[in-house]
């Protein structure tokens, strides 16, 4: 191994059982601190930590009862570079986490643990199950930087293979981490969607404010159990929200029909938009769900109407008659319900602010996107000039070109589609982009590097079953010739030597991950003067009309027959064909991306002064791709 | 632990932390201690590392039992910035003196 040198943080986890006595809680603690000690949390901070675990552990094993007393609780520490997490899991009956704890006074001796706690972490949790109950708490952290080393100038000249390996693998591992990201940024754009469907369903309030204002409502009424009842999407049913318990947490109740009984006191009371009292000691009606928390319950059964709008019914009560509900805690009960039938409206409003922002977001990420996907700069030439247009029909699109120095004299041109859209196809052709870099430091051989972009990728894309057309070129600018390759993509436009006039160069091949071991055969020609060569995606030839008629490479090759004497710069040529295409398609909506690469040339005036000047030419001189907005 | 009888002061140190492990046995040495009425009672946190809440509820009850005698001071030594920080969270300075020395 080399120098240890400062690594990013890498998530971890300890997971630790304990026997159920203080002894064995330090254990545990110290445990803990330890590892959060070993991942480089700051000395200062481990304090807290410890303390949460300690006082976590405490309880769990000082609220035990009966045969639970034996069971180990666990307590768990998961790290990651932004947040520690850590689980305390008990065997108790449990308790309801208030959502606010104060501090008891000094003459109390006990009480101070959750209070701690809360203190020093951001958020804590308690989540009841059936055997065992776990509180949860989280504290963000700001993640450790990782020291950026500034890379070397490369060394101009010809590669080893060695140095080529090198740089291939160092490109994919940066185009791995790109990938990484890209998905990253998916994740978090699908939670995003998962969260707003959430908030879409109208059993909004059972995963957050409905429980919230339960245990608040169950705490101020001192009853026994309660449970929350909300109208499913359909409007037909009545679905458990949240419930104090377990056995509660009971099917879906069908709303009565007109004309039709309702089974139950909810559905009752649902249907006729009006409270009810009950106790269960004097019906007979065995089939009542309310039976859940026992033969005799009594309480109080409330419907929530926003604005004549049935919205759920909350019911609350005691197990037994012996201590019905007073008048003030029925009281309290109905302001609740009104309470939570406005919030749920409230929601709604929210959902549509959320629906709002995500919406902007998901903007600006495919945005970022699309920067990844074109080349910041293209090669400066000489003579020539290069120029790139792109244009997508949809925020993210699989449609790219790049363009490649491979020395003074010769470029590599490449224009691909990859099958699809959206992040898949982005992530795919940014690989692929930082493939083609790596293989043509190898090989000046389109059809090599054909061959060796299907052999990266072929995997990959066969499983998500996905292909990749794409036209790689080489120009040797010293003797004119061009080499081409094509990956199921269309031909090539360009001036033949001798001619006044466009042709296309005929090249086949199969596109990228439809078989593993594809061969490619290159086709060459020489270029004429001016040079005009024009590689594109068929985003351009299936552009249709407001008739539907296409664009079609016939016309495209008689487009650039018009304009490739006209003594266009890179940059001017490109303008004009995206100006032809927006005006062929009209008010038609754009069905497929396009990009495409041009290649001029300067024409020499009989001085030999050059015609247009590479210091003022904007193609020339800032050759990043310009976004043509239709 | 160590408890040591100075006249009217009665200064408490060696305490490597004060837990649910040894709270109760701490608060139970000390209040044995309490009928020599001292007039200071010195608690030296300086090797004290780690405290939680029943550490802390050992102090409170200290406190409590030391209430009724008028007068008593009441004093924590050299706490570690950690602990210092717990002692502020539970507002434990109104009760007692704490002391960087």
């Amino acid at each position: 191994m080399a120098a240890a040198q400062a690594q990013p943080a890498q998530p971890a986890a300890l997971r630790v059982p304990f026997s159920p006595d203080p002894q064995s809680v330090r254990t545990a603690a110290e445990a803990i601190r330890k590892f959060l000690g070993e991942q480089g949390v700051p000395e200062k901070e481990l304090f807290s930590f410890e303390l949460c675990v300690a006082e976590a552990g405490n309880n769990a094993i000082a609220y035990a009862e009966g045969p639970a007393r034996a069971l180990k609780p666990v307590a768990e520490a998961l790290f990651t570079p932004d947040q520690i997490e850590l689980r305390m899991t008990d065997h108790t009956a449990g308790f309801v986490l208030p959502e606010r704890i104060v501090l008891p006074p000094p003459q109390k001796e006990r009480g101070r643990g959750l209070y701690l706690i809360k203190s020093v972490m951001d958020e804590v949790r308690y989540v009841r199950g059936a055997a065992e109950n776990t509180l949860i708490m989280r504290k963000r952290r700001r993640a450790i930087q990782a020291t950026a080393k500034e890379r070397e100038p490369g060394m101009p000249g010809a590669l080893s293979l060695e140095e080529s390996q090198r740089q291939l693998s160092e490109s994919k591992s940066a185009r791995a981490s790109m990938a990484g990201e890209l998905l990253f940024r998916s994740d978090t754009l699908s939670a995003i969607f998962r969260c707003c469907a959430e908030l879409g369903r109208s059993d909004v309030l059972a995963d957050d404010f409905g429980k919230r204002l339960l245990v608040d409502l169950f705490h101020l009424t001192t009853a026994d159990w309660c449970v929350l009842r909300l109208l499913s999407v359909d409007g037909k049913q009545l679905v458990v929200a949240a419930a104090s318990e377990s056995e509660l947490v009971a099917e879906a109740l069908n709303l009565p029909l007109p004309g039709e009984a309702p089974r139950g006191i909810e559905a009752a009371v649902a249907a006729s938009q009006t409270a009810a009292r009950f106790d269960l000691r004097e019906g007979r009606d065995r089939s009542e769900p309310l039976r859940a928390v026992g033969p005799g319950a009594t309480g109080l059964v409330c419907p929530l109407v926003f604005g004549g709008v049935l919205v759920g019914t909350i019911a609350v009560g005691r197990r037994g008659g012996d201590f019905p509900l007073g008048k003030l805690q029925e009281e309290v009960v109905r302001i609740f319900a009104e309470f939570l039938a406005i919030q749920n409206v409230n929601l709604r409003h929210h959902r549509d602010e959320v629906r709002r922002h995500v919406f902007a977001r998901e903007l600006e990420i495919a945005q970022e996107i699309q920067h990844l996907l074109l080349p910041r700069t293209l090669p400066q030439l000489e003579r020539f000039g290069l120029a790139g247009g792109w244009q997508s029909a949809r925020e993210v699109g699989g449609d790219f070109y790049d363009a490649l120095a491979v020395d003074v004299q010769s470029l590599v041109l490449m224009v691909a589609d990859v099958m699809g859209k959206g992040v898949p196809a982005a992530l795919f052709a940014a690989t692929m982009r930082g493939m083609l870099r790596g293989l043509a430091a190898r090989t000046n051989d389109p059809a090599k590097i054909l061959s060796g972009l299907n052999r990266l990728l072929y995997a990959e894309l066969s499983a998500v079953n996905m292909f990749i057309t794409a036209q790689v070129v080489h120009v040797d600018l010293q003797t004119r010739q061009i080499t081409a390759a094509s990956a199921g993509h269309c031909p090539l436009l360009y001036v033949p030597a001798g001619l006044h006039a466009v042709q296309a160069l005929p090249t086949k091949g199969i596109p990228i991950g439809v078989l593993p071991d594809t061969v490619y055969s290159p086709a060459t020609a020489v270029l004429g003067e001016p040079a005009t060569l024009l590689l594109y995606t068929d985003g351009l030839t299936d552009t249709r009309n407001p008739a539907g008629r296409l664009f079609g490479q016939r016309h495209l090759t008689k487009w650039l027959g018009e304009n490739a004497f006209a003594g266009h710069t890179a940059g001017g040529l490109r303008d004009q064909l995206a100006r032809e295409l927006n005006r062929f398609r009209g008010a038609a909506e754009m069905t497929d991306d396009q990009a495409f690469l041009v290649l001029t040339e300067a024409r020499m005036n009989p001085d030999g002064a050059r015609e247009f000047d590479a210091q003022r030419d904007p193609a020339l001189l800032d050759s990043a791709s310009v976004r043509i907005i239709g | 632990m160590k408890i040591e009888n100075q006249g009217k002061c009665l200064s408490i140190s060696d305490i490597p932390e004060l837990t649910a492990v040894n709270s109760a046995h701490f608060r139970d040495e000390v209040r044995a201690v309490l009928p020599n009425s001292p007039s200071v009672i010195e608690i030296d946190l300086s090797q004290t590392r780690f405290v939680d809440s029943s550490g802390l509820g050992a102090l409170f009850a200290l406190y409590r039992a030391t209430a009724q005698c008028q007068g008593v001071v009441l004093r924590l030594l050299n706490p570690r910035p950690e602990v210092q920080q717990l002692l502020e969270l539970t507002q434990m300075q109104q009760l007692f003196e704490i002391v960087q020395r």
